[in-house]
């Protein structure tokens, strides 16, 4: 079962990345995107779904990523590629800044503090406008590199979901999740919660600031509002609960499935769209908290590693 | 020698309420203590000032000489004292058996078969696989005792441990503790039945709104005019 299994991801692993040869623009570029979202969602899985930590804010992680990978190609005229990879290190410098005070804070109170977070970035970035181009956003060289940008998407959302991977099966991830079960008896038990927490939230920061700039890599162009929008954090949160929380698959299959749908049938019904998320949102908490992969896993029993 | 733990006039407040007024004690290594007093005394708030769950408002705590008063409890845990809660509290998504390999850091081998050799003693090895929030309230209470165990500290704070545990269940409890004893850990215990402190401990201390009343072998403890007074009123 378990030679199966890897069989089929690598098979779907080798089918990836031999599309681009075969594949249209279009769904060169829709694959592309499905990527970003896997990484971001595996990334908030990371800190929120297993420490129970929600980041209302993990976006400003993509936008940070976003805009220093920007102003290094535009400035400096760094490849994107080294570029982006700078994006990854400075989402992660800004996680230990604002981690180090905040993850202090208990569940709810972190939760806001990460929202404020991201509206003030968002206004930082709007304000700087000689590094950033302020309010009217920074235009990237033209380039046309969508089947490259495909391939670094893909290989960053494969390394955080190996990542995800190598922490559930580790008692490194155990402790994690003693601090969402119960961060109390998790210190009482000699475990630096403090430490563990800022570990998984800089870990949680790398894969949206790669991301972040391929994404403006991709886009061309970056200004404040479409790097750091508050939906975008929401859509990773609705991802995550409906593929299910804690899991390694979880994030990734509710990437794809509400990704396609979103491209699929939403985009067809702009206002039905938000809705539709909304009823999502609504349906997922109610009725399945676990997500689709939590209520197979109580059901079947399954291990939780999947 | 000095004592393994000497808790010197701590003192909590929790706004205009002094939860813990001044109490001293002194536990030898390889005893049995038992605090006990009436609900609201401050035996809780004694151990999670203990443990580093608090900051105290005054006084010292100083285990095997060493100042701990001011640790967090993380750090409280790894100079060798452990703590169960009088509240439950195991990690209930996390198997019986994960709930105790968290705790150590050491090699994994090593960890599971201790953690497996711990669940074998309260006779859950048949439900190591299971979730913690699965399984009885008795048989929580006992994941939460050998969770202790893990990396054999040399302080044991018990908090109503033996609360809502079946007898036979108890008797092996009882039994692990004086093992626990005769291989020279020291334990501290909080109960509300007299029979199993009186059985077990060989010193009592008698907590009363805060300040300790009384400290002395049981049978003096349960003839002594002040503790009587406190639980039973004049």
């Amino acid at each position: 079962m378990k030679r199966l299994a890897l069989f089929a991801l690598l098979l779907l692993l080798a089918v990836l990345a031999l599309y681009p040869m075969r594949g249209t623009g279009y769904g060169v570029r829709f694959m592309l995107q499905l990527f970003m979202w896997i990484a971001l969602a595996q990334s908030w899985n990371l800190i929120s779904g297993l420490t129970g930590y929600v980041s209302f804010g993990h976006i400003a992680f993509f936008g940070m990523g976003a805009y220093t990978a920007g102003i290094l190609i535009v400035k400096l005229g760094w490849p994107w590629l080294w570029a982006s990879l700078a994006g990854g290190v400075g989402a992660v410098v800004l996680a230990l800044v604002i981690g180090w005070p905040c993850l202090r804070l208990k569940g709810p109170y972190f939760a806001i503090a990460m929202l404020g977070l991201n509206e003030v970035l968002r206004v930082a970035v709007s304000y700087f406008e000689g590094l950033t181009g302020g309010g009217s956003g920074l235009s990237l060289p033209a380039l046309y590199a969508s089947v490259p940008i495909y391939y670094a998407m893909g290989v960053v959302a494969l390394a955080v979901t190996g990542l995800a991977y190598v922490i559930v099966t580790s008692r490194f991830g155990l402790r994690l999740m003693t601090i969402r079960e119960d961060e109390v008896a998790a210190e009482a038990m000699g475990i630096d919660t403090f430490r563990y927490k800022l570990y998984a939230f800089l870990l949680s920061a790398v894969g949206p600031g790669i991301v972040g700039g391929l994404a403006a890599r991709d886009q061309s162009y970056i200004e404040p509002i479409s790097v750091f929008p508050l939906i975008m954090t929401i859509t990773m949160i609705v991802m995550v609960l409906f593929g299910g929380k804690g899991t390694i698959w979880g994030p990734v299959l509710g990437a794809v499935l509400l990704f396609t749908l979103q491209e699929m049938i939403w985009a067809r019904f702009i206002y039905l769209h938000q809705l539709l998320f909304g009823a999502i949102i609504i349906t997922v908490v109610l009725l399945m908290p676990r997500g689709i992969l939590g209520v197979l896993q109580q059901k079947y029993h399954l291990p939780r590693t999947i | 020698m000095a004592a393994l733990l000497e808790v010197d006039g701590v003192v909590k407040r929790f706004g205009g309420v002094t939860a813990v007024n001044g109490v001293s004690l002194a536990l030898e290594a390889g005893h049995i203590y038992g605090l006990i007093g009436p609900n609201g005394s401050g035996k809780t708030t004694l151990f999670n000032c203990i443990t580093g769950v608090e900051q105290i408002d005054g006084g010292q705590i100083r285990f095997k000489g060493r100042r701990i008063d001011g640790l967090k409890p993380h750090q409280v845990f790894h100079q060798g004292i452990g703590r169960t809660f009088q509240v439950i509290r195991v990690f209930p998504e996390l198997t019986a058996l994960e709930n105790l390999l968290v705790v150590t850091t050491n090699d994994y081998e090593a960890a599971r078969a201790r953690a497996e050799e711990l669940l074998g003693f309260v006779k859950l090895t048949g439900l190591a696989g299971e979730f913690a929030g699965n399984l009885s309230y008795g048989q929580q209470k006992l994941v939460e005792f050998v969770r202790v165990l893990m990396t054999d500290p040399e302080l044991i704070l018990l908090d109503e441990t033996a609360a809502g545990v079946n007898r036979t269940l108890l008797n092996d409890l009882l039994e692990a503790v004086r093992t626990l004893r005769d291989r020279g850990k020291t334990v501290l215990l909080v109960e509300h039945d007299m029979k199993m402190v009186m059985g077990l401990c060989e010193t009592v201390f008698v907590l009363d709104h805060g300040e300790k009343l009384a400290e002395g072998p049981p049978g003096l403890i349960q003839t002594d005019e002040r503790v009587i007074e406190a639980y039973f009123g004049r």
